[in-house]
C-alpha cells in the first residue's frame, strides 16, 4: 500500500503532461486519470487542481456531480444491486442493506482488502428474475440476504483456492456463482 | 454612455447600457425580492425570485441577468409573475424546516420576508426533509444546511470575495449542497473563517457558533475594525449593552462586505471578564481599586515631583497605534506642554518607523501612495515581506481577487510559502535580509535595459546619476550570489514589474522589522520610481500592523516630529504650534520607545505615562524592559487589561474600548474613518482622550477642550494631511465615500506624479549583510510574525474567547529536513534558543519552510516570543530588529 501515493502521483502527472494549463481541461483530465487509476484519489484531485491554478474545491465538486467517476478504488469484484421497478417491488433494498452488513461498506465503496465495490444499477433488463444483482458479468437471480452469504463464501473459497495453488498457474479465477446455491 | 428608456411597471425610466433590469428597477424605486442576488457577487439568476414580464411577448425572465433593452414593457408584478414566485417560494419552503420560532436569523431572514410579503402561511405541497446540522468543533461558523436555500451565495463570496476555495456545491440533484473538501468540518478545510458568508447568507443556514442573543438586535451601529491597519468598517448589533455581532460594513470601500475572522468574531474581548473598571493604585506591593480623583491625584504629584527634581527630560511618554488620533495628538500635546518633553514615542516604531523615514527621504511624505481600489487594478503585484492573508487579510483579498480575476500578475518575494503562493505569478524565494539586493538587482536591470519610465524620471525624479552609478554592482550573478533566488528568475521579475503600465508594490514587516528596514524601503521606493509607477498609475503600499500606526505617526507621537511630520527643530513650525498651545516646546529632539528603556535603565529617565501600549511583551528582550520599568520611580499604565506591562505599574488606569468611544482611525492607505460609539464605557473605564484630559487638569495645566470635537477641529486646523477631514459631521455614516467624492486623499496621493517637494529622489542603498544571519552553534534562522487569529501581541485576541479557543497555544513551524534532523515529531514540545533568550512551544511539522528557517507567531503572552531578541537598531530609525535571529533547537525533553 505504501506504494500507492507514489503511482496515483505518477499516473496524475502522465495524464496532465498531455494537457495544457487550461480550466476547461478539467473533465477531460478527471476522466483520462480514471482511465489510468479506474479511480479518482483525493490525492490525484489535489494535484489537478494544483496543475490548473483552481481551488481543490472545484474539482471536487465537478467529480461528485457526475456520476461517471469513481472516488473509491474499484474492488476486483464489482456488485451492482439493482434497484428498478420490479427488483424495487421485490425487495432490492433489503438485499442491497445485506450486501452493505456483510461487505460492511456503503453504496458506492470498496472493501478495504480491495475484494469488492458495491453499488446499485437502475435495471439490468432481467425483471423476471427479480431481485437482481450483477456480480461483475454474472446476473444473480432472486437474490435473497442468505443468497448474498453465499455468493460471498463462493468467492472466499475461490481465492483461499487460489492462493494455495499460488505458483501452479492459474490463480485467478472467476468464482462458479451458481455452484453454492 | 447611451441612455436607454424602458416601461418599468407602466412608467417610463431610463438607465445607460450594461444595465441590468433589476439595477434599473431598484435605481427607479421599484422593488423587486432576490434571494441570491448581492451588488458584491456577479449575478447568477439562480433563484428566479426576480422573475419580471416582458409584457410584448409575455416572457418570463430573471431581472438580475437581463440588460435593458430599449422598448422593453417590463411588468414586475403580473399575475404570471406572482404566480411563478408563490410557486417558487412554496417549494423552497416545503424543504425547509419549521424552526424558524428558534431561528437566530429572526427578522433578518430574507426567506421569511418574501413569503410574508406574498402572504404564504400553509404550504400545501409534500414536506421533503434536508440534511440536519453539520458537527465542527470551531468556535464560529454554525452550518445548518436544512435552511440552505442553494442561492450559492456563500460559495460564491467564499470565491469572489475573499478567494479562499473552501466551499462549492457537491454531488448534484436533490443531493446538492454546498460543502468543503471531501465534505470535511470547515476547521478541517481552506476555511479562515472570515464570516463573509455568514453575513451574506440569506436564511439561518450559517450563522454564528453560540451567540448571546438570538434574533434581531434592536442597534446596530457601524465603526471600524479595530485590529490591523486595514481599516475595515464593521456593523456592531447591541443588545443591553452588550455586543451581540459583527457583520462587514457593506458600503465600506475598503472592505465591500468582506472582513476576516477577527473583525468578525475577535470583537468580544471587549466584554473580557478581565477588563479593568476601575483605577489602581499600588498600596504597598499590591493593587488597590481606587477612584479616579485619588489615583490622577497620586499620578500628578509624583509626575510633577520627578519633573521638579530631575526635569522635564527626566519623564517619558508612549503612546498607542491602537490609539486614536484625536488620543494621540493629546498625548504628544500633554508630553510637550505639560511635561515639557519630547520624549514621546508609539509603538509603531517597532514595526513602520521604516516606512516614514525611507518613504518620507524618497516620496516626501510618509505612508502609502493610493488606495486600495488602484492596488486591485493594478496589472502587477509585486508583494514582498507581507503575508497578507495573515497580517492585512482585506489586502490580501484584493491582490488574490487582481490575480486570479482581473488578470494582474502577482510576483511574490518571500522565503516561507504563504497562502499567496498558490496566486503567484513568479515566486522569489531570497534568503532572509538580503531583500536590498534583490530590489536593486531587479533596479539594475531596469537602467540597463533601458525599460525604465523615462519621461517620469527626468522630470520628476533627481539623483539618478548617483543611482546608476551605484547600483552597478548589483549583476544577476551577484543578487543570484547574495540571496539565493537564479539571476534570471530576478531579470524575469524586472522585466515584468517595468514593462507593465500599472504596477504596485505592497510590503510589510518582513521588510520593516530588519535593521536594514530603511534601505529595503528606499529600495523598493527607488524601484516605483524608475519606472513610474508611484500615485496615480500603481504606488507604494506600507502595510500597518495595528489600527491607527498611520495616524498615531501622523499625529506627531513621535520624538522627532510634531504633528503633520514637522521637525521640532523647524523653528517656524515649532512656533506655529507653541502659539497655538500658548506655551513654549520643548526644542531637542527626545528619545525613541527603544532609548527611553535604555536610559530607564540607567536611571536618566524616572517616570513614564504609558497609553494603551504593552512594551514588555512587544519590545525586544523584555527582561531588560521589564528591569527597565521596574527601576522607575513612578510608572502609569492606560490600558482595558492588567497587561504584563501594567502589572508593574505604580497606577492603572482604565481605558475603554474602540467600540465604548468616538474618534478617528487612519488607516494604511491613509484613510482618516470614523469610530463611533456603539456601547456605555464598562464600569468606571473612560476613553483615553479623557483619561489624558483628565490627567492634564490634574497636574494643574489643563488643556483647553471641552469636547472630542474641539480636538477634531483643532486637528484639522493645524496638520495640513487632516484638513480634508470633514468630520464635522457625525451623523454622516458613509465618511469614506463622502469623504473620496471630495478628492480628499488628495492630499496624500501623488496625482499626476507631482510630489510634494516636487521631485521624488533616488536614495542609493546598499545591501548589507543582515546580523541576524546563522552563526556558530545557532544553525537555524527564525522569522516571527503574525497570525490570522491573533493581533499583535495578542493581549487583545488572546482575551477574545473565540480565537483563543480556536487559536489557544504558540507553536514553532519546522521544515521536515530540520526536523528529521533534530529528531522531532508533529506536536512534541521544543526549545527554541537565541544567544539571547528560550522560548518553549510547541512543534508544528509543515512543508512550507525552506530549510534552515524556522516560524513562530508572535501573539502569545504566554510565550513572549521577544525573549530570542536583542536590542539591534536600524540605524536611522532606532527600530529593533524583530523580525529573524539566529537560533537553535532543542526537545524540550530528551529523548527517554
Amino acid at each position: 500500500m505504501t506504494e500507492e501515493p507514489k503511482q496515483i502521483l505518477q499516473g496524475t502527472g502522465k495524464v496532465l503532461k498531455e494537457f495544457s494549463k487550461k480550466k476547461e481541461n478539467l473533465v477531460p483530465i478527471l476522466q483520462q486519470v480514471q482511465n489510468q487509476l479506474g479511480y479518482i484519489p483525493r490525492e490525484a484531485m489535489l494535484e489537478i487542481a494544483d496543475y490548473l491554478g483552481i481551488p481543490d474545491m472545484d474539482v471536487y465538486s465537478v467529480v461528485t456531480f457526475y456520476n461517471q467517476f469513481r472516488r473509491n478504488p474499484p474492488g476486483k469484484h464489482s456488485i451492482r444491486v439493482c434497484l428498478g421497478t420490479a427488483c424495487h417491488m421485490k425487495g432490492g433494498y433489503i438485499v442491497l442493506d445485506a450486501w452493505k452488513r456483510r461487505l460492511g461498506i456503503e453504496q458506492g465503496g470498496t472493501t478495504p482488502d480491495r475484494e469488492f465495490d458495491l453499488d446499485t444499477v437502475a435495471c439490468v433488463g432481467c425483471c423476471a428474475m427479480a431481485p437482481v444483482t450483477v456480480v461483475d458479468t454474472e446476473v444473480e437471480g432472486k437474490t435473497s440476504p442468505t443468497r448474498v452469504d453465499g455468493i460471498l463464501l463462493s468467492y472466499k473459497l475461490e481465492k483461499e483456492k487460489g492462493s494455495k495453488g499460488k505458483g501452479k498457474g492459474k490463480s485467478k479465477g472467476k468464482a462458479k456463482s451458481k455452484s453454492n446455491g | 454612455m447611451e441612455a436607454i428608456t424602458i416601461t418599468l411597471n407602466g412608467r417610463e425610466v431610463s438607465g445607460h447600457t450594461g444595465m441590468t433590469v433589476l439595477e434599473l428597477a431598484r435605481e427607479s424605486g421599484v422593488d423587486i425580492p432576490t434571494l441570491c442576488h448581492d451588488p458584491c457577487l456577479a449575478p447568477i439568476g439562480a433563484c428566479r425570485i426576480c422573475l419580471v414580464e416582458d409584457e410584448r411577448s409575455g416572457r418570463l425572465s430573471a431581472s438580475c441577468v437581463t440588460p435593458i433593452e430599449a422598448g422593453m414593457v417590463i411588468n414586475t408584478e403580473s399575475p404570471k409573475v406572482q404566480e411563478r414566485r408563490t410557486t417558487i417560494i412554496k417549494l423552497m419552503l416545503s424543504s425547509h424546516p419549521d424552526s424558524c420560532l428558534v431561528c437566530d436569523k429572526g427578522n433578518t431572514c430574507e426567506l421569511r420576508k418574501i413569503a410574508s410579503d406574498i402572504g404564504i402561511g400553509v404550504i400545501d405541497m409534500q414536506r421533503i426533509p434536508q440534511p440536519a446540522t453539520i458537527e465542527e468543533v470551531n468556535p464560529f461558523i454554525e452550518r445548518d444546511l436544512s435552511k440552505c436555500i442553494l442561492c450559492a451565495k456563500c460559495i460564491r463570496a467564499d470565491q469572489e470575495m475573499v478567494v479562499e476555495g473552501a466551499i462549492d456545491y457537491i454531488n448534484r440533484g436533490f443531493a446538492s449542497k454546498p460543502a468543503t473538501l471531501n465534505d470535511m468540518p470547515l476547521e478541517n478545510s481552506e476555511c479562515t473563517f472570515c464570516g463573509t458568508c455568514v453575513a451574506i447568507c440569506p436564511t439561518g443556514a450559517l450563522m454564528e457558533k453560540q451567540p448571546v442573543y438570538r434574533g434581531t438586535t434592536p442597534t446596530n451601529v457601524s465603526t471600524i475594525c479595530p485590529f490591523c491597519g486595514c481599516g475595515c468598517s464593521i456593523n456592531l448589533g447591541v443588545r443591553d449593552n452588550r455586543i451581540v455581532r459583527a457583520r462587514p460594513g457593506k458600503e465600506s470601500t475598503v472592505n465591500h462586505g468582506t472582513l476576516c475572522v477577527r473583525g468578525s468574531y475577535g470583537y468580544d474581548f471587549v466584554h473580557s471578564p478581565e477588563r479593568l473598571t476601575s483605577p489602581l493604585m499600588r498600596v504597598n506591593g499590591d493593587f488597590e481599586a481606587v477612584s479616579w480623583e485619588q489615583a490622577l491625584d497620586h499620578m500628578s504629584s509624583e509626575l510633577n515631583r520627578i519633573k521638579k527634581a530631575h526635569g522635564s527630560n527626566s519623564l517619558a511618554v508612549l503612546g498607542s497605534s491602537r490609539c486614536t488620533n484625536e488620543e494621540n495628538y493629546l498625548l504628544q500635546r500633554l508630553a510637550r506642554c505639560v511635561l515639557g518633553t519630547n520624549n514621546i514615542d508609539n509603538s509603531s516604531r517597532l514595526y513602520s518607523a521604516a516606512s516614514i523615514a525611507g518613504l518620507g527621504a524618497a516620496v516626501g511624505f510618509a505612508g502609502s501612495t493610493n488606495c486600495l481600489d488602484a492596488l486591485e487594478q493594478s496589472e502587477v503585484i509585486l508583494v514582498i515581506g507581507a503575508n497578507l492573508p495573515a497580517s492585512a487579510p482585506i489586502v490580501g483579498y484584493a491582490v488574490k481577487r487582481a490575480a486570479r480575476y482581473k488578470g494582474a500578475k502577482l510576483l511574490l518575494v518571500d522565503p516561507q510559502q504563504t497562502r499567496l503562493a498558490s496566486f503567484a505569478h513568479l515566486w522569489l524565494r531570497p534568503r532572509i535580509g538580503t531583500d536590498v539586493a534583490l530590489i536593486n538587482g531587479m533596479a539594475r536591470f531596469i537602467i540597463n535595459e533601458g525599460l525604465l519610465d523615462d519621461e517620469f524620471v527626468t522630470r520628476k525624479t533627481d539623483n539618478f546619476e548617483a543611482l546608476t552609478k551605484d547600483l552597478k554592482k548589483y549583476t544577476p550573478k551577484y543578487v543570484e550570489k547574495v540571496t539565493g533566488v537564479p539571476g534570471e528568475d530576478v531579470c524575469r521579475a524586472a522585466r515584468l514589474f517595468a514593462e507593465a503600465t500599472l504596477a504596485s508594490i505592497v510590503y510589510g514587516n518582513g521588510i520593516t522589522q530588519h535593521v536594514t528596514g530603511t534601505d529595503s524601503v528606499m529600495a523598493l521606493a527607488n524601484l516605483a520610481m524608475l519606472t513610474g509607477n508611484i500615485g496615480i498609475t500603481g504606488g507604494i503600499f506600507a502595510m500597518q500592523r495595528y489600527c491607527n500606526g498611520q495616524g498615531a505617526c501622523d499625529m506627531g507621537t513621535t520624538p522627532d516630529l510634531l504633528p503633520g511630520y514637522q521637525s521640532v527643530d523647524n523653528d517656524a513650525e515649532r512656533k506655529r504650534f507653541a502659539d497655538r498651545w500658548g506655551t513654549d516646546l520643548p526644542v531637542n529632539p527626545g528619545l525613541t520607545a527603544l532609548e527611553v528603556m535604555e536610559q530607564a535603565k540607567d536611571g536618566n529617565v524616572k517616570g513614564i505615562c504609558i497609553v494603551g501600549e504593552n512594551p514588555v511583551l512587544s519590545f525586544p528582550s523584555p527582561s531588560l524592559v521589564k528591569q527597565a520599568l521596574e527601576s522607575l520611580d513612578f510608572l502609569v499604565v492606560s490600558d482595558m487589561f492588567l497587561t504584563e506591562t501594567a502589572k508593574l505599574a505604580n497606577v492603572v488606569l482604565p481605558a475603554a474600548s474602540f467600540a465604548e468611544k468616538e474618534g478617528t482611525f487612519t488607516n494604511f492607505e491613509g484613510r482618516v474613518q470614523q469610530l463611533h460609539k456603539v456601547i456605555e464605557p464598562l464600569g468606571d473605564s473612560l476613553p483615553d482622550w479623557e483619561i489624558i484630559n483628565r490627567m492634564a487638569s490634574s497636574m494643574g495645566n489643563p488643556m483647553p477642550y471641552s469636547s472630542l470635537q474641539e480636538v477634531m477641529d483643532e486637528i484639522q486646523e493645524m496638520v495640513s494631511l487632516y484638513q480634508i477631514t470633514d468630520y464635522r459631521d457625525s451623523q454622516t455614516k458613509d465618511i469614506h465615500r463622502a469623504e473620496l467624492d471630495r478628492d480628499p486623499l488628495k492630499k496624500r496621493r501623488l496625482y499626476k506624479g507631482q510630489f510634494p517637494s516636487g521631485f521624488g529622489r533616488f536614495s542609493p542603498v546598499h545591501y548589507e549583510p543582515p546580523a541576524e544571519m546563522p552563526k556558530d552553534g545557532y544553525p537555524l534562522t527564525l522569522l516571527v510574525g503574525s497570525i490570522l487569529y491573533h493581533s499583535g501581541t495578542g493581549s487583545r485576541s488572546s482575551r477574545s474567547p473565540r480565537l483563543r479557543a480556536f487559536s489557544p497555544e504558540a507553536y514553532v513551524e519546522i521544515g521536515e529536513s530540520d526536523a528529521g534532523q533534530v529528531g522531532i515529531s508533529d506536536g512534541e514540545s521544543v526549545k527554541v534558543i537565541s544567544p539571547i533568550g528560550e522560548v518553549n512551544a510547541v512543534a508544528k511539522i509543515t512543508d512550507t519552510m525552506p530549510e534552515g528557517m524556522l516560524f513562530m507567531p508572535l501573539s502569545f503572552p504566554s510565550t513572549p516570543v521577544n525573549q530570542l531578541f536583542g536590542i539591534t537598531l536600524d540605524p536611522r530609525t532606532k527600530t529593533p530588529a524583530l523580525k529573524a535571529c539566529a537560533v537553535k533547537l532543542e526537545r524540550a525533553e530528551p529523548h527517554g
